[in-house]
């Protein structure tokens, strides 16, 4: 039985550049917040913008449920059920809460069932209702991280990878962010997602995995990883007692 | 009092023709960066389908302007694949389009030059000269026409972008390109339509001008300093923006030509694009310049 999402060997990099993920491999379990750790430079954006398809791949597989995505267009992987939001702006500033819902659902082709799910989403987030028509970029930093979030959902996909979705993000904000994440994980989609600052991405994640150089060293339940002594010395910037 | 009105009404109607001559640049502007100086070479080109139209099939330019339109469409088809495509990649796209654009400028220049020569042409339908008398008011039908189906057409568009799922794409793109891509918007596909449809607004302006101003190639010369102005004004690649400053500038201009002759009136734009560049330079409606 193959996992969720299946990266084996995947070797890719930027135009002629050197390649960045050099024989990367990396499982996704089903249902659950996967979190990847690593040093800056280790090639955690490079994975999820390879896996996404908006970087081409010189080699290797990726698997979605046993099906192989590789050499498919991004809105093609999108309509597969990978969704992946940026790092950072990853709104339309100049377009309402409620069209920037509805750009969320570009991809779908039955309109009346774009606005039957933009208004069950809008239901959930009161805030967002409240702010159906303002403009996206009037809101405050958390308000438009949620708003992010809750576009993912347009889409109903089965995986959706986030870049740094705490960054920049007052600490109280990125609990709230944290918060919907874990709503999108109970509503039964599964979350990649990559943090700089791990200790908060693991204390949130399920699971763990340390990326170093484009392999994956280490992975294993997030709280035994926050709870391994190596890692937090190489990766939670703590040292150990032995020292 | 009756003279302001007439000036007002002229200056809305200059204005609707100013605010369509300029869309297409600014859209163009807005989707793609690209500083599209051949924009109103474009336009001028519009202008010598319903000129021609018109000399040799009589055909009315209200009537040949989808012609114009469909023509100059497919003109920007060809420019964009042709020039402006395979450089996309590049970090430098805007200032390099501003010299392809220039580049494509002097040959389409060239090219209706050696064809037509650079001779004062007008497209002359039956109502060219009448005028419509309300009371005091004088209006010429010309600009009434030309000014009405501006702003038919400039609505249009404008309800284009704002209800249509192309719209959408085209405004997604415009604000946020990568964010666009992520959610499944075919940007190559957005801009090369975007382009077009520039273009076609271009070609469609062109109909109207040749019958309202009376042109000749190298026309376009003057034409891109006034319409940059409005694209300034308004905030680069803000559509709202231009079509404003489209009507306040129109509006000023005609009043400076009536009190003060119509030599100043050209003015009322160049000293618009300084003030403006001096004082607010990310435009009426644009963002606030990064590292300022």
């Amino acid at each position: 039985m193959p996992e969720l999402l299946e990266v084996h060997d995947v070797v890719a990099g930027y135009g002629n550049g050197p390649a960045i993920l050099d024989g990367t491999s990396i499982k996704v379990r089903g249902g659950q917040i996967q979190c990847i750790i690593g040093p800056n430079g280790a090639g955690k954006s490079t994975l999820l913008k390879t896996i996404c398809g908006n970087l081409p791949i010189r080699s290797g597989e990726v698997l979605l449920g046993g099906e192989r995505i590789v050499g498919l267009q991004p809105h093609e992987i999108l309509r597969k059920g990978i969704c992946f939001v940026p790092q950072e702006r990853a709104l339309f500033p100049r377009m309402s809460v409620r069209e920037n819902l509805r750009m969320g659902g570009y991809i779908l082709d039955d309109r009346a069932e774009l606005e039957r799910r933009i208004d069950d989403v809008l239901e959930r987030f009161p805030i967002l209702r409240e702010r159906a028509h303002q403009l996206a970029s009037t809101m405050s930093g958390g308000q438009q991280q949620m708003l992010t979030m809750a576009r993912t959902m347009i889409v109903r996909p089965k995986i959706v990878m986030l870049d740094e979705p705490s960054l920049g993000l007052a600490p109280k904000i990125v609990d709230q962010v944290y918060d919907i994440i874990k709503l999108l994980r109970d509503e039964g989609i599964t979350i990649l997602l990559i943090e700089q600052n791990a200790l908060m991405g693991l204390k949130n994640a399920d699971w763990g995995v340390v990326l170093d150089l484009g392999k994956t060293l280490f992975e294993g339940p997030a709280k035994e990883i926050l709870a391994d002594e190596r890692i937090q010395e190489l990766y939670l910037g703590r040292r150990s007692k032995a020292a | 009092m009756t003279n302001a009105i007439q000036v007002l009404i002229l200056g809305v109607m200059l204005g609707g023709v100013y605010a369509l001559m300029a869309s297409g640049l600014t859209l163009i502007f807005g989707v793609m960066r690209i500083v599209n100086l051949a924009h109103p070479i474009m336009i001028i080109w519009g202008a010598f389908v319903a000129y021609w139209l018109f000399k040799l099939y009589g055909i009315d330019p209200l009537v040949s302007m989808p012609i114009a339109a469909a023509f100059m469409f497919l003109v920007g088809i060809v420019l964009y694949k042709l020039v402006y495509a395979k450089e996309a990649a590049s970090a430098k796209y805007s200032e390099m389009t501003v010299l392809l654009t220039f580049a494509v400028a002097l040959v389409m220049d060239g090219a209706v030059s050696t064809a037509f020569s650079n001779t004062q042409r007008v497209t002359s339908p039956p109502y060219a000269t009448d005028a419509f008398i309300f009371g005091p008011i004088f209006i010429p039908t010309a600009q009434l026409y030309a000014g009405i189906v501006s702003i038919i057409l400039v609505g249009g568009l404008f309800a284009f972008l704002q209800f249509t799922r192309t719209g959408y794409a085209i405004r997604a793109t415009t604000q946020n390109r990568t964010a666009a891509q992520l959610l499944g918007v075919n940007v190559a596909f957005i801009s090369l339509l975007t382009f077009a449809i520039g273009s076609a607004l271009a070609g469609a302006s062109g109909a109207l001008v040749s019958f309202v101003f009376s042109f000749f190639p190298a026309k376009h010369w003057e034409w891109i300093a006034v319409l940059m102005s409005l694209v300034v004004l308004g905030g680069m690649g803000k559509l709202v923006g231009t079509i404003v400053g489209a009507f306040v500038l129109s509006i000023i201009a005609a009043f400076v030509g009536t009190y003060a002759g119509a030599t100043w009136s050209t003015i009322t734009f160049f000293l618009a694009l300084f003030l403006i560049l001096l004082i607010r330079p990310q435009g009426l409606f644009g963002d606030p310049i990064e590292g300022t």
